[in-house]
C-alpha cells in the first residue's frame, strides 16, 4: 500500500526535474489556499445572513405572504425539468436520496420549517416528475403538452401580485427556460433561411445572425427594453416580458448557428435519397434533414442553455431583481455591509452547482446521442 | 429535376415543354425573391414609421445633430480625438466641454484599450492553462481542470462583481500599499512603471524611434522569414540605444498620501474588469487549446518520443505549432466575445462604450440614435478582429499546405 503510494507520488508528482519544481511550488500554495478557504468557511464566515435572506435570494422581492405562489411555480418547474431528465436518464433511488439531502440540510442549518418546507415540496415534485417519465414511457409522449400547460399555470399563479415583482433565482430559471424554448423554433427557421436557395432570404438571415453575434447581449436587451414602449405604448409590456424578448432575439442567432452546423452534418445522400422518393422540399426538410440535424446539435444546444443561464444576471440593466441583484440588495443593507464574501461566494457556488449539472447533462447527452447513430 | 422530367416517355424529352417549364420556374423563383424583399422592406418601413411617430408623441425628433453639442458630463478616464489647431486631430484626455461625439470616441477608446490588453493576456494565460491540463504533474493538471471548470460554469457578471467588491476594493489603501519594483497595488488603483518620452525633438531620438517602428512593423509584416528574424534584434538594439542616449526613460510611480504620481495608473474599475475578462476568456481559450491538443493524432506524440525528444520539446516544437494552426479561428471567436463582454463594465462603473452611451442617452434623450452608433461601433470592432484573425490564419496556413 505504502509502496504503491510512493510509486504513485514519484510517478505523478516528482517524475521529472520540471515536475519537482512545479510540485514544490504549487503544492504548498494549494494547501495554503485550501486551508485559508476551509478556515474561513467553517470558522470565521457568518453564514446566517444567507439562511436569513434565502427567500429574497430565491424569489426576490415577491411579497412574503404570497410566497406560496412562487414556491408552487418552482415546484412545477422542478417537475418539468425532472420529467425532461427522466426521458434521458433513468431514475434511481439513490438520486432521490441525494436530492432529499437539500431540505434535510436546510432543516439542520435553519432550525425552522420556513425554508425547509418549500424545498421539500420542490424536490419532491422534481423526483416525482423524474420517476414518472423514467418508469412510465407513455408519459414522455404527453410531456411537451404537459410542459406547455405547466408554463401557463406558472404564469397564472405568479401573475396576481404583479409581474414586476418576479425575481431571484426563480426569475433567472424562468428567463432561461422561456428563452431556450422560444429561441429554438426561431433559430431553426433562421438556419434554414441562411441555407435557402432564395438569395434575398439568405442575405437577410445571414445579416441578422452576424449582427446579433457581434453586438453585446446587454445592448440588445437594453435596446428592446427602450424600443418596445416607443413602438407599442398601449401594450404596456412588463419589464420581464421585454427582457425575455430581448434574450430570445439575441439567442435565436446563436441557436441558428448551432442548427446550421447540424444541417451541414447531414450527408447529402439523405436529401438526394428523399428527393428520389419524390418527397417535396418541405417534407424532406421536416422529416429527413431536421431530425438528423437536431440529433447532432442536442449537446451544443444544452451548452447554449448554460450560456443563457450564465447571462441571466445581465437583466440588472433593465432593473429586474435577479439572483445577483437580490444578493446585492442584501449587501446594500448597512447592517450586512461586511458580508460581501459570504453572499458572493454563495451566489458563485450555487451557479457553479447548477452550471455543472447542465454541463454534465450535456456531456451525457452527447454520449447518449453518439451511441446507436448510423 | 423532378420525377416527371426524368421519366419522359421512351427517353424522348419534349424540349419546348421543358423550356416553358424552366421559364415558369424561374419566374416563380424571381417572384418569391421579390416578395421576400418587399415584405422585409415593408416591415422595416413600418418599424421606422412606428418609431418615428412614437418619438413624435413624446416630442423627440430623430436626428444626429446632438453629436455636435457640448457633452457637459465628465468621464473618469480615457482619451479622445478633438479637432485641434493643426490639420491632425488632437489626442487628449476627455473634458466636459467637448462634444458628445468626442465622448463616444472616448468610449470606443476605452473599450478597445481593455479589449487589446485582455486579448494579449488571456491568450497567454489560456494557453498556459490548456497545456497545464495535459501536464504530467497530477496537482497542476487537476488545479488547471478545476479552475477552468469553475470559471466556465459561473456567470462572468458575478465573477466581475466578485473581483471588484471582494478583491480590488479590498486592496490596502495607498498609505500601506504593496510596493514591488515600482508596481504599486492599492485601493486607489494599480500603478505600473511607464516609458516616457524625454528626447524632445532631437534628430537622433526621432530617427531611432522611427527605426524602432519600422523594424517592429517589419518583424510582423515582412514576407521573408530571414528579414523578420533580423528585424527583431534590430528593434531591440535601437530601443537600447534610445534608452542609453536618454531618449526615453522608465517612469516609476511614487506613492503619495492618497494618490501615486508618475507611471501608468490602472483604475480599480479597469483592474477588476480586466481581471474578470482575462480569467474568463483564458478558461474558454484553455478549453479550446486542450480540445485541439486532444484532437492531434497520437502518432505525433509517438513519433516525437521515438526521436528521443523530451516532453518539453515535444510540446513546444511539435504539438503547439500544429495546435495554433487549428485553433486560430476559435481564438478569433473568443476574442470577439471578449470584446463584447467589455460592455459589462457598466456594472462596476468602468467608462466603456456602453456605459458612456447610457450617460449620453440619459443626458440628451437620444437613446435610439445612440444605439445605432454603438451597434455600428461594436460591429466594426468585431469585423476588425475577424479580419485580423483571418489574415493571421492565412499566414499560418498558406493555401496548398496540407494539415
Amino acid at each position: 500500500m505504502i509502496a504503491t503510494s510512493i510509486k504513485w507520488t514519484r510517478h505523478n508528482l516528482f517524475g521529472k526535474p520540471l515536475d519537482v519544481v512545479l510540485s514544490l511550488l504549487v503544492i504548498p500554495g494549494v494547501l495554503w489556499l485550501a486551508y485559508t478557504i476551509t478556515d474561513w468557511a467553517f470558522a470565521s464566515a457568518k453564514w446566517d445572513i444567507v439562511v436569513q435572506s434565502l427567500r429574497v435570494l430565491m424569489i426576490g422581492v415577491f411579497p412574503a405572504d404570497q410566497a406560496w405562489r412562487a414556491w408552487t411555480a418552482s415546484a412545477i418547474i422542478g417537475a418539468i425539468l425532472g420529467a425532461g431528465l427522466g426521458c434521458v436518464f433513468c431514475f434511481k433511488p439513490h438520486h432521490g436520496l441525494v436530492l432529499l439531502l437539500v431540505p434535510v440540510l436546510l432543516l439542520i442549518v435553519d432550525g425552522g420549517l420556513e425554508n425547509a418546507l418549500p424545498a421539500t415540496g420542490i424536490i419532491a415534485s422534481t423526483i416525482l416528475g423524474w420517476a414518472l417519465t423514467s418508469y412510465v414511457p407513455l408519459t414522455r409522449k404527453v410531456l411537451p403538452a404537459a410542459a406547455f400547460t405547466g408554463f401557463i399555470v406558472i404564469v397564472a399563479v405568479m401573475a396576481p401580485p404583479g409581474v414586476g415583482l418576479w425575481g431571484g433565482l426563480l426569475l433567472s430559471v424562468l428567463l432561461t427556460l422561456v428563452t431556450s424554448v422560444l429561441s429554438l423554433p426561431i433559430g431553426i427557421l433562421l438556419a434554414f433561411g441562411r441555407q435557402s436557395r432564395l438569395s434575398s432570404l439568405r442575405i437577410i438571415c445571414t445579416w441578422y445572425i452576424e449582427v446579433m453575434r457581434s453586438v453585446p447581449l446587454i445592448l440588445v436587451v437594453y435596446w428592446i427594453w427602450i424600443l418596445m414602449p416607443v413602438l407599442e405604448p398601449q401594450w404596456g409590456l412588463a419589464d420581464v416580458a421585454r427582457g425575455m424578448i430581448g434574450f430570445t432575439i439575441f439567442y435565436s442567432a446563436y441557436v441558428a448557428e448551432y442548427v446550421r452546423s447540424g444541417l451541414q452534418a447531414v450527408p447529402r445522400a439523405q436529401t438526394e435519397a428523399a428527393r428520389s422518393l419524390g418527397m417535396s422540399e418541405f417534407d424532406i426538410n421536416r422529416s429527413i434533414v431536421l431530425p438528423q440535424a437536431l440529433r447532432v446539435v442536442v449537446a451544443p444546444l444544452v451548452g447554449n442553455v448554460l450560456d443563457i443561464f450564465n447571462s441571466a444576471p445581465l437583466v440588472f440593466i433593465i432593473g429586474l431583481t435577479d439572483f445577483l441583484r437580490a444578493g446585492q440588495m442584501i449587501l446594500a443593507n448597512p447592517q450586512y455591509g461586511d458580508r460581501t464574501f459570504e453572499v458572493l461566494s454563495f451566489l458563485l457556488v450555487t451557479y457553479f452547482v447548477i452550471g455543472s449539472m447542465i454541463t454534465y447533462a450535456a456531456r451525457k447527452l452527447e454520449d447518449h446521442m453518439a451511441t446507436g447513430t448510423r | 429535376m423532378t420525377i416527371h422530367e426524368t421519366s419522359a416517355v421512351r427517353g424522348m424529352v419534349d424540349h419546348d415543354h421543358l423550356k416553358s417549364r424552366r421559364l415558369r420556374n424561374r419566374i416563380r423563383h424571381e417572384a418569391i425573391q421579390f416578395g421576400v424583399i418587399a415584405i422585409v422592406v415593408a416591415l422595416l418601413g413600418m418599424l421606422a414609421y412606428a418609431v418615428k411617430s412614437g418619438l413624435a408623441e413624446k416630442g423627440i425628433r430623430f436626428s444626429f445633430s446632438f453629436l455636435a453639442n457640448t457633452a457637459g458630463f465628465d468621464i473618469s478616464e480615457g482619451w479622445t480625438l478633438t479637432s485641434g489647431e493643426s490639420f491632425l486631430p488632437d489626442f487628449t484626455l476627455f473634458s466636459p466641454d467637448m462634444t458628445v461625439a468626442s465622448a463616444f470616441v472616448t468610449g470606443i477608446f476605452n473599450t478597445a484599450k481593455i479589449a487589446i490588453l485582455a486579448i494579449i493576456l488571456s491568450t497567454v494565460l489560456g494557453t498556459m492553462l490548456g497545456v497545464g491540463r495535459l501536464s504530467t504533474n497530477w496537482v497542476v493538471r487537476n488545479l488547471c481542470f478545476w479552475i477552468v471548470e469553475f470559471v466556465r460554469n459561473t456567470p462572468l457578471l458575478i465573477q466581475l462583481v466578485f473581483w471588484y467588491f471582494a478583491v480590488v476594493l479590498r486592496f490596502p489603501p495607498m498609505a500601506s500599499a504593496a510596493h514591488l519594483y515600482g508596481l504599486i497595488v492599492s485601493q486607489q488603483g494599480v500603478y505600473v512603471p511607464a516609458l516616457s518620452w524625454v528626447g524632445g525633438v532631437s534628430i537622433l531620438s526621432i530617427a531611432l524611434a522611427t527605426l524602432i517602428l519600422v523594424s517592429a512593423v517589419g518583424a510582423i509584416f515582412d514576407p521573408i522569414k530571414g528579414m523578420r528574424r533580423v528585424c527583431v534584434p534590430a528593434a531591440v538594439i535601437c530601443f537600447a540605444l534610445l534608452f542609453v542616449r536618454g531618449g526615453v526613460e522608465l517612469n516609476f510611480p511614487v506613492a503619495n498620501k492618497f494618490k501615486a504620481s508618475g507611471g501608468t495608473s490602472i483604475s480599480p474599475e479597469m483592474a477588476a474588469l480586466l481581471l474578470a475578462i482575462v480569467v474568463n476568456s483564458a478558461s474558454f481559450i484553455a478549453e479550446t487549446v486542450r480540445g485541439a491538443i486532444d484532437a492531434l493524432p497520437k502518432s505525433q506524440w509517438e513519433a516525437a518520443a521515438s526521436l528521443g525528444l523530451s516532453r518539453r520539446y515535444t510540446v513546444n516544437d511539435i504539438v503547439l505549432p500544429q495546435v495554433f494552426r487549428v485553433v486560430l479561428p476559435s481564438f478569433g471567436n473568443q476574442y470577439i466575445s471578449l470584446t463584447k463582454n467589455t460592455a459589462l463594465g457598466i456594472a462596476v462603473g468602468y467608462p466603456d462604450l456602453f456605459n458612456i452611451y447610457g450617460t449620453i442617452a440619459n443626458q440628451t434623450g437620444h437613446s435610439l440614435e445612440g444605439i445605432i452608433i454603438v451597434m455600428a461601433s461594436y460591429l466594426i470592432l468585431s469585423w476588425i478582429i475577424s479580419t485580423l484573425v483571418y489574415w493571421a490564419n492565412r499566414r499560418l496556413n498558406p493555401t496548398g499546405v496540407p494539415r
